[in-house]
């Protein structure tokens, strides 16, 4: 490695082991009144969404249900009860009817936590994810629902099992607390992990702000093409979509450690914000385009504004 | 375009080459940026590819902004040349004004009403001539007095010039021209189209005017023993004269009235024989056309001495003396000439109409005779009344040593005691012998006469010792290493030595007087210059100089003696006017110079600021040549009629520095707001 290369790295880490003081410490992240507001949002929800159906979740899944979701070609060895004999004697075709079955949702929240959810201020944006998440969790496991949490990063870094009620949100909460950071964003690698682990489909909810410089698509699409619902959540900090810089600077990636000399002017700054603005557009309009939900939300909105939010728009409940 | 800059072109090359190095370094050296971490650096890559697509005019405004530096230098440097258009123009002119500031122009005669002065009139000559100067002509202006101040550079700024010469007061001193001139001839060497304007009342000595050469002649060869005397004196003449060849030399008048009637002499002494009185000495003298009447009075301090009316012809210069007035405890004189009433009564120069004087300072000595009865001594000292005599025997002396403390002198006679008396008293010996001598005595000659004495010596002074007899005196070895002199020889054998031993005067005759019981004989207690050889040394040991001037003329430099000052290099001189300077003392004498008219005061001090010696002094105009304060419309110099100047030709100059300067400050703002911008970088 040429020495200017290495004085660069040594300086990236120096800057992450300072910036890990800060952010690892989450002694004070689930405290007895986070605890609180969780309980407030559970019961929200429970208003909210009225009427739904508590546990039994329609899934994709076509299996043994009640409600009628498709048909198929006949095969040999399917059952010849579900034979459309109604169909057969119109069209002189045999078709099989397929219903949805029904069973326990699984809840699988990707939290991102690579060097880059490490910045913001004052509350770093992994803090936020992980509150989120933890929201998110408490509302699921109170649904009945089961739901794992798997912090990411260049890899999966570790994994809660799925576990259903909301006597296990003290588990969630210690395990939120001791995992491993660090690391470069790798979405696809990651995904594809995960995919390879969880059989079981569910809703895959991704929290990161998907400063990925491969690209989100490809770790998105994997779960897509693996019958995952993804849920987009994308977070990320104010002073980085419209930073406060100005003269000579050499900017280093926090990630990566790759350093760009730059002469900050005020058109320069324009112009990186609306190239932000670009990215974000960019995520937004992909998930638009597969009808995947997607939130987009700064550090700078407390987190059961953002929860409630995702509620009252559907999709994660139903 | 001209460069008259005093930068030589080389020094300028290395400062111009190092600038730009400099500059050039400043713009290669790679500036040591802020880091600052980014969560996402692939968008700010995004957004600088897209920038760079204008990376050339980005290199591009990066030289410009180097080229903008590099032009703000040369532009800072070529000021520093001081440029200047027009001024190589020929009619450009350099000029020196001669500002008479001398005491005759403090004369009240610059309008018809007598409420301005001559300085004041000159004053508005002056910058009317400056007004007049062309862009390209360069003044300087000089202050004339006692001596020649330059008070500015040469310069083209008439404000500048005008605001110099509004500062400049009289003094009251006599002008000294020549050393003017030397100095304009100097600083108007090698600068085109020298000129000298003198603005004066043309109040200066004859011999002044003379001493100017218009023609840079060669020396005659002194080989033809024929040309010889020619020669020398030429030389004589040319090597004193100031040499005006190629300068051009105008007047400029001022003053319009002659009537003044002013003292031209005033000086006092004390009697040699009675110092108790005094004599003063007084000339005064009518310049004016028409006869003069005035009130002369003499004051000692505040009390009227003498007051009486003096009727003055034309020109006339009358003389008086004042003999034997009484001492007082006052020792300040002052003589006061006042208008009278009526015709001839009218005088517009007030500086001569007072002078002072000051009477040589007095004081009784205590005197210590250290005698076996001795008739002619203690004659001798009775019949002089400034001093207060006691006498002991070497016995009581011997004794009681301390009897000497707090005596100004002690004499000793055909005695040397083992105990000196204490500093500062000083001592006179007679015969003094064995290890205590004061001086080393190297032998004794019988019948020894005196042959030749130090005349310069005060003790000698008005003395004659030419065929004292003597049957016997001892022979000193006086050593001038430890300031000891001699003043009386007997053919080669000093037998009369004195020296200085700090402020302490010691003098030693080798022989004895003649005395009851003595076997040494002697006449010189039988002669006149006994007693005046002993009022001499006690004057010396006092300090006292009978001829000691305390009033001199202001601007001359004199050499006054402080008495008993040793090891101080300066002195203070307290002013008229209170104001304090320090002039040099060589040799226990200070250099006086006064420049105005009144009383003043010498101290020297020692180290620790205690006073060592002082002597209080009187300046006087006492110039003949300033108190004739009549105008001279036409002025001779060297025997060459000078004319008045010209009006100066209009000459174009502009110095560009200022310009250059501003252009230069210009684009160094233009550069901050566009690099502060981000538009040059």
């Amino acid at each position: 490695m040429a020495p200017a290369a290495s004085a660069s790295l040594s300086s990236i880490k120096k800057s992450a082991v300072a910036r890990d003081n800060r952010v690892a410490d989450r002694s004070e992240l689930f405290d007895e009144r986070f605890l609180k507001t969780l309980e407030h949002l559970h019961m929200v929800s429970r208003k909210v969404f009225a009427g739904n159906i508590r546990a039994e979740r329609r899934t994709r899944k076509v299996g043994s249900g009640i409600e009628f979701a498709d048909h198929r070609t006949y095969s040999r060895g399917d059952d010849f009860r579900y034979i459309d004999w109604n169909l057969y004697g119109r069209l002189d075709k045999m078709l099989l009817r397929l219903f949805e079955e029904e069973e326990d949702l699984y809840i699988y929240i990707l939290v991102d936590v690579s060097d880059s959810m490490a910045i913001g201020s004052p509350l770093p944006k992994l803090h936020y994810a992980m509150q989120v998440a933890a929201a998110l969790t408490y509302v699921g496991l109170a649904n009945l629902d089961r739901v794992a949490i798997i912090p990411f990063a260049d890899r999966i870094i570790d994994r809660l099992p799925p576990s259903r009620g909301k006597n296990r949100i003290h588990r969630v909460f210690e395990f939120l607390r001791s995992c491993d950071l660090g690391g470069k964003t790798e979405l696809a690698g990651c995904m594809k992990d995960f995919v390879a682990q969880n059989k079981r489909r569910g809703l895959a909810v991704v929290i990161s702000d998907f400063y990925d410089p491969e690209g989100f698509e490809q770790g998105i699409n994997t779960l897509r093409y693996n019958k995952f619902e993804p849920f987009v959540l994308q977070v990320y900090d104010k002073r980085e979509a419209e930073p406060q810089l100005h003269g000579d600077l050499a900017l280093v990636d926090c990630e990566t450690g790759d350093t760009r000399e730059v002469t900050v002017s005020k058109s320069l700054l324009e112009q990186y914000t609306k190239a932000h603005e670009a990215y974000c557009k960019e995520l937004e309009a992909y998930c638009t385009k597969y009808a995947l939900p997607f939130f987009r939300t700064h550090t700078s909105i407390p987190f059961d504004q953002l929860v409630l939010k995702i509620f009252r728009s559907g999709g994660f409940l139903r | 375009m001209s460069l008259l800059g005093p930068i030589p072109l080389a020094i300028w090359a290395w400062i111009a080459f190092g600038a730009a190095a400099l500059a050039i370094g400043a713009y290669v050296i790679k500036m040591r940026r802020r880091r600052f971490e980014v969560p996402f650096s692939t968008l700010w890559k995004r957004v600088l590819e897209q920038k760079d697509a204008n990376s050339l005019w980005k290199q591009l405004k990066r030289l410009m902004s180097l080229l903008l530096i590099l032009g703000i230098l040369a532009i800072v440097l070529i000021a520093a040349l001081d440029p200047t258009l027009g001024a190589v123009d020929r009619k450009a002119r350099s000029v020196v004004v001669l500002f008479d500031a001398s005491a005759s122009m403090k004369a009240m005669d610059g309008d018809e009403a007598g409420k301005q002065s001559r300085l004041d009139a000159a004053k508005q000559r002056t910058k009317a001539l400056i007004d007049s100067m062309g862009g390209g002509d360069l003044a300087m202006i000089m202050k004339v007095d006692g001596q020649a101040t330059p008070m500015s550079r040469f310069t083209s700024d008439g404000p500048v010039l005008n605001k110099v010469v509004d500062g400049i007061t009289a003094s009251d001193t006599p002008a000294d021209l020549t050393r003017a001139l030397g100095a304009a001839a100097d600083a108007l060497r090698d600068r085109p189209n020298p000129l000298i304007v003198v603005v004066s009342d043309g109040a200066f000595p004859e011999a002044q005017l003379g001493l100017v050469s218009w023609d840079a002649g060669k020396p005659v060869p002194a080989t033809d023993p024929s040309a010889k005397a020619t020669s020398a004196e030429w030389n004589a003449k040319n090597l004193a004269a100031i040499d005006l060849s190629n300068v051009d030399v105008r007047y400029l008048p001022v003053g319009r009235r002659s009537d003044n009637v002013g003292i031209v002499a005033f000086n006092v002494r004390r009697y040699i024989a009675n110092k108790a009185a005094y004599e003063v000495y007084i000339e005064v003298q009518n310049f004016g056309q028409e006869p003069a009447h005035r009130q002369l009075a003499l004051y000692n301090g505040d009390t009227a001495v003498d007051v009486k009316r003096i009727d003055l012809a034309p020109g006339q210069r009358i003389k008086q003396i004042y003999a034997k007035l009484p001492g007082s405890a006052d020792n300040k004189l002052r003589a006061s000439l006042r208008p009278l009433e009526g015709a001839g009564g009218s005088d517009s120069f007030a500086l001569d109409d007072q002078a002072f004087a000051l009477l040589p300072a007095r004081k009784k000595q205590k005197v210590l005779m250290v005698t076996e009865d001795n008739l002619f001594l203690e004659g001798a000292l009775l019949v002089y009344d400034n001093v207060d005599p006691t006498k002991v025997t070497p016995a009581e002396y011997t004794a009681r040593p301390t009897v000497a403390d707090g005596m100004d002198v002690v004499i000793f006679d055909e005695f040397t005691p083992d105990v000196m008396p204490p500093a500062p008293a000083s001592l006179l010996f007679f015969h003094p012998t064995g290890p205590n001598s004061p001086f080393k005595e190297r032998g004794n000659l019988a019948f020894p006469r005196i042959t030749e004495i130090d005349e310069g010596h005060p003790v000698m002074r008005w003395v004659t010792l030419s065929d004292v007899y003597m049957d016997k005196s001892a022979v000193f070895a006086p050593d001038p290493k430890k300031g000891e002199s001699t003043i009386a020889y007997s053919v080669r054998d000093p037998i009369i030595v004195a020296k200085r031993d700090g402020r302490r005067k010691v003098l030693a005759f080798g022989f004895s007087l003649p005395s009851e019981g003595r076997d040494a004989g002697t006449d010189l207690p039988m002669r006149v210059a006994f007693p005046m050889l002993l009022v001499n040394t006690l004057d010396w040991f006092a300090g006292d100089q009978t001829d000691l001037l305390t009033t001199y003329s202001t601007g001359t430099r004199e050499r006054v003696p402080l008495d008993g000052v040793v090891g101080a290099t300066e002195a203070e001189v307290k002013g008229p006017d209170g104001s304090l300077t320090k002039t040099p003392i060589i040799d226990g004498l200070a250099t006086f110079y006064g420049a105005r008219v009144g009383y003043y005061d010498v101290t020297a001090k020692d180290a620790k600021g205690n006073p060592m010696a002082q002597i209080e002094l009187a300046a006087n105009l006492a110039s003949p040549a300033e108190s004739d304060i009549a105008p001279s419309t036409e002025l001779t110099l060297g025997g060459q009629q000078l004319e008045p100047p010209e009006a100066f030709a209009i000459t174009r100059s502009k110095k560009l520095w200022i310009y250059l300067v501003l252009l230069a400050m210009a684009l160094i703002v233009m550069e901050w707001v566009t690099y502060h911008r981000r538009i040059t970088v």
